[in-house]
């Protein structure tokens, strides 16, 4: 439901909130505003090592 | 990687006045997309710009993306000549704002935002609906994105 308070919609906008998951915000949303924190150090620390990883990575010999 | 819990709790410790804004605002209404630091906008009185200098002072300030080994001074004097500041310190990084675009300033924001209550401390964060009106009036491509998300949170959230 749209809030009443919001401007008319904008068009790329709109186009953007088709591609959104919002089973993730529905899960976020059950969190308390500390867990969401936690929850999105955790992926900064897991994206950090993903990104310490590809940088080591080597291609695989036959 | 910004420790947002040691940032905010030290910045309570020191009893800086500060709104988070940006995307750890977004992350505190529920947002999935990560954001590298925290973005808060400081009131700029010459008590809180000497709280906020003793705050940080211990974690190292400089300013982000600059070569080592410029003359940069923490203190008063430097806060009070800019108005934004692109630091990074040992708790991570962090953007220090004297106003934002469809914001304004701490005074501007301080009566709509919201309370938050973490890490053992209690600060002030954009509310939803001052957030989104930020993104819309930052007007880059990647905040409309945001917009979207932010619009589906208030949208899953009434």
């Amino acid at each position: 439901m749209q809030p009443a308070s919001r401007p008319d919609p904008d068009p790329v906008v709109e186009a953007y909130k088709r591609d959104i998951d919002r089973s993730l915000l529905r899960e976020n949303l059950k969190l308390t505003v500390e867990e969401r924190f936690r929850k999105a150090m955790a992926l900064a620390r897991f994206a950090e090592e993903m990104r310490r990883a590809g940088r080591e990575a080597r291609p695989r010999r036959p | 990687m910004t420790d947002f819990a040691a940032i905010l709790s030290t910045l309570g410790r020191h009893e800086v006045a500060y709104i988070v804004v940006g995307g750890a605002a977004a992350i505190a209404h529920g947002s999935a997309r990560l954001t590298q630091d925290l973005d808060i906008v400081y009131e700029r009185s010459r008590a809180n710009l000497d709280r906020l200098v003793a705050a940080l002072a211990e974690h190292e300030p400089y300013l982000r993306g600059v070569p080592p080994g410029l003359p940069f001074v923490w203190d008063r004097t430097t806060l009070s000549r800019g108005m934004n500041f692109t630091l990074t310190t040992t708790l991570g990084d962090i953007k220090l704002l004297g106003e934002i675009a469809g914001g304004g300033s701490y005074h501007d924001l301080m009566a709509g935002a919201a309370e938050l209550r973490v890490f053992g401390t209690r600060c002030l964060s954009l509310s939803l609906p001052q957030l989104i009106r930020a993104k819309r009036a930052s007007g880059r491509p990647k905040d409309l994105e945001t917009v979207a998300e932010l619009e589906a949170i208030e949208e899953e959230s009434s």
